[in-house]
This record gives C-alpha cells, structure tokens and sequence, in this order.
C-alpha cells in the first residue's frame, strides 16, 4: 500500500511509522499479511485513542458500520510526543500521500520518480514527482529544480501550472526572491537567480480511473541577462503517473461481484 | 457544488444511507447523493491537537498482539502516526 513504499525513505530519516484503526487485531493481521505492510497496524476498538485524539467522526449514529471512525490525520510526532507537522485533506476521500511527506520533509525522491528536465537558453527545469505512483484522491508533492546560467536571472512572476481535469486544486510554494537592481530602467526587480527548488502539492480529483494518467503542465516564466530579456515562454510538459487500483476489502469484493455477476 | 445543511446525525446518517443502499445494489449514484454522503461524512472535520502540542499517551495492541506504547513506536527522529477509516472496508 502507499505508505509501505515510502517507508523506507522515513526510516533512512530516522523516522518510524505506525497506522490506527478500529479494526480488530484479527482484521489487521490478515490486511497486513494480504499487502506486506511492515510498519506497526494498531488496533483501537472501541475508538478509545481515536476519541482521546479528539478527531472521532461524530456524525454516524451506531448502527452504521463506519460508526467509530476517525477524520483521517496524519501526524509526524517527534521523539518526545510532540506534534511536529499534520496533514490532513478536510475530504475523507483524499489522503496526503507518504511521498510527499518524504519530499516535503526530507527532500527524499523515490527510485521511480516521475521526472522531466526541460532546457531554454540559460535555464534548466528538473520538474517531477517524488513517486511515480499515486491513488485517487491523493494530495501529491511536487519539485522543480532550476539552474539558471550566470548573469541570468528569471522573474519572480514565474508560474508552473496543471492542466485540472484530473487535478482537483493546486498550489506552489515559491521561494523568497532576490531583488535586483536594474539602473537601466532605474527600478528593481524581484528575480531569482543560480539555483533554486521550487515545491508544489496538488490534489487528485476522487474517483479516478485506475492505470497510467498522464498529468500535464505548463511553466511560464521570463528569462533575463544583464543586457537583454528573451521574451516571455511558457514549456509545456508531461509527467506520467500510475494511478494504483482502490484496495477494497475480500467483503466488499463479493458483494460487487453478486450485484454485478 | 451545492452546501447541504443538516439539522442532526440523523439526517447524516440518512444521507450515508442512501449512498450505501445505492452503492450495495450495484446502481448508478446521482452526483447530489454522493455530494450529500460526502459532505455529511466530513462534517465538523476535527483534525485533534496542532504542531507544538504533545499527544495523547497510549498503548494498543499491534497486528501481531504486541502491546505498542507511542515511546516505543518512535523512531530516533520521530513516527509519522496516520489513523486510517478501516482496513476492512
């Protein structure tokens, strides 16, 4: 499952892993011998944790089975029982991936990154994603490494955007600007210069068909020497993802097969 | 998208119920009672203690039966602790 594949980028970074749920121990054995998941599953019947957590779902009455649920967090805790970072999507459809947490966090990228390197004039763009896999619904994180020549700088009103059919919302974290000055036009400029890392996160629309998506962008921006500016671009791109089939339960599995045949 | 106001947990639960009912019978689901189960489902999302605050102390049974206390979980840099919906459906 999506967490077992980033664990071993946390344990690298020293950090361990462990999921909760109401599940019974017996439920949880057979979930983690059917998908070898090697982190910790934590059985709180009777949602007592859950409660003491304060993110019980209180908006089921009893007879439901999903009585007893969570709101889905996720939280890095620190050695000494201290919230570190949590993340959330408010939409129990979506999930932040353990990817982009590895990303964000460690500036891990997977072995089977999705990634791309576009060149134009003085610059370079390594754009991807840190796993090539991802879900429905997932929140994902992306990187953009740019590498500018010297005496070249790009303005700061750069943006990298994705196509939306399959892209729910989106959103880049740019990172503070130089201001330079340009005595020519007796004014300064906001720019970035040499390199530099750009992330993004963006939210994969719930449902979405299962096998290879193909997610599309485009970076626009302005190029720039001492002396002349290349006029505005915008570099259209393509990062394949694989999106992986729902885990749905041996139950669930059999109810749709008697109602589908 | 439409914002749904429910008067109580029945109501939710109505609204969980018929998406479910759909959903068991293997028929089409129309967007607003899709809508109506999702945005009944994460009402009041309540995402418990923030950065900076320290967690509940517990213990639960693992997979396996072992009892597993939140000190012993934790790695040397920490534990990313993720609760999950259910792993049976």
């Amino acid at each position: 499952m999506e967490l077992e594949q980033s664990r071993a980028l946390f344990a690298k970074n020293g950090v361990s892993m462990a999921a909760i749920s109401y599940d019974s121990g017996e439920i949880l054995a057979a979930f983690a011998q059917k998908y070898a998941i090697g982190y910790p599953l934590l059985s709180d019947k009777g949602s007592d944790v859950i409660r003491r957590f304060g993110i019980f779902n209180a908006n089921m009455t009893p007879e439901l089975r999903s009585y007893g649920v969570p709101h889905p967090v996720e939280y890095l805790i620190s050695p000494g029982g201290v919230v570190v970072e949590k993340y959330f999507v408010e939409n129990y459809q979506h999930r932040v991936a353990g990817s982009a947490v590895a990303l964000d966090r460690f500036g891990e990228v997977a072995a089977d990154a999705s990634a791309v390197t576009l060149e134009s004039g003085a610059l370079q763009v390594q754009i991807g994603f840190p796993s090539r896999r991802a879900f429905a619904g997932q929140e994902l994180s992306f990187f953009a490494r740019f590498t500018l020549q010297p005496g070249w700088h790009v303005y700061a009103a750069s943006s990298i955007e994705f196509e939306t059919e399959a892209v729910e919302r989106q959103e880049v974290a740019w990172p503070e600007p130089e201001t330079m000055e340009v005595p020519a036009l007796n004014e300064s400029q906001k720019v970035y210069t040499g390199a530099f890392e750009v992330h993004g996160k963006l939210l994969l629309r719930f449902p979405l068909p299962e096998g290879e998506l193909v997610l599309r962008g485009r970076l626009s921006l302005q190029q720039c020497s001492e002396s002349i500016c290349e006029p505005p671009q915008t570099i259209a791109f393509e990062l394949p993802l694989v999106l992986e089939p729902f885990v749905i339960s041996d139950r669930d599995r059999e109810m749709k097969k008697k109602v589908t045949g | 998208m439409a914002r749904y106001n429910f008067r109580d947990a029945a109501e939710k639960t109505e609204a969980m119920r018929e998406f479910g009912r759909l959903r068991a019978a293997g028929l089409p689901i129309p967007a607003e009672v899709r809508e109506r189960h999702v945005q009944a489902t994460n009402d009041g999302y309540a995402t418990g203690p923030e950065p900076g605050e320290r967690v509940p102390d517990f213990a639960l049974p693992d997979q396996h039966g072992a009892l597993r206390s939140l000190k012993d979980l934790c790695g040397p840099n920490g534990l990313l602790l993720v609760f999950h919906r259910s792993a049976d459906w």
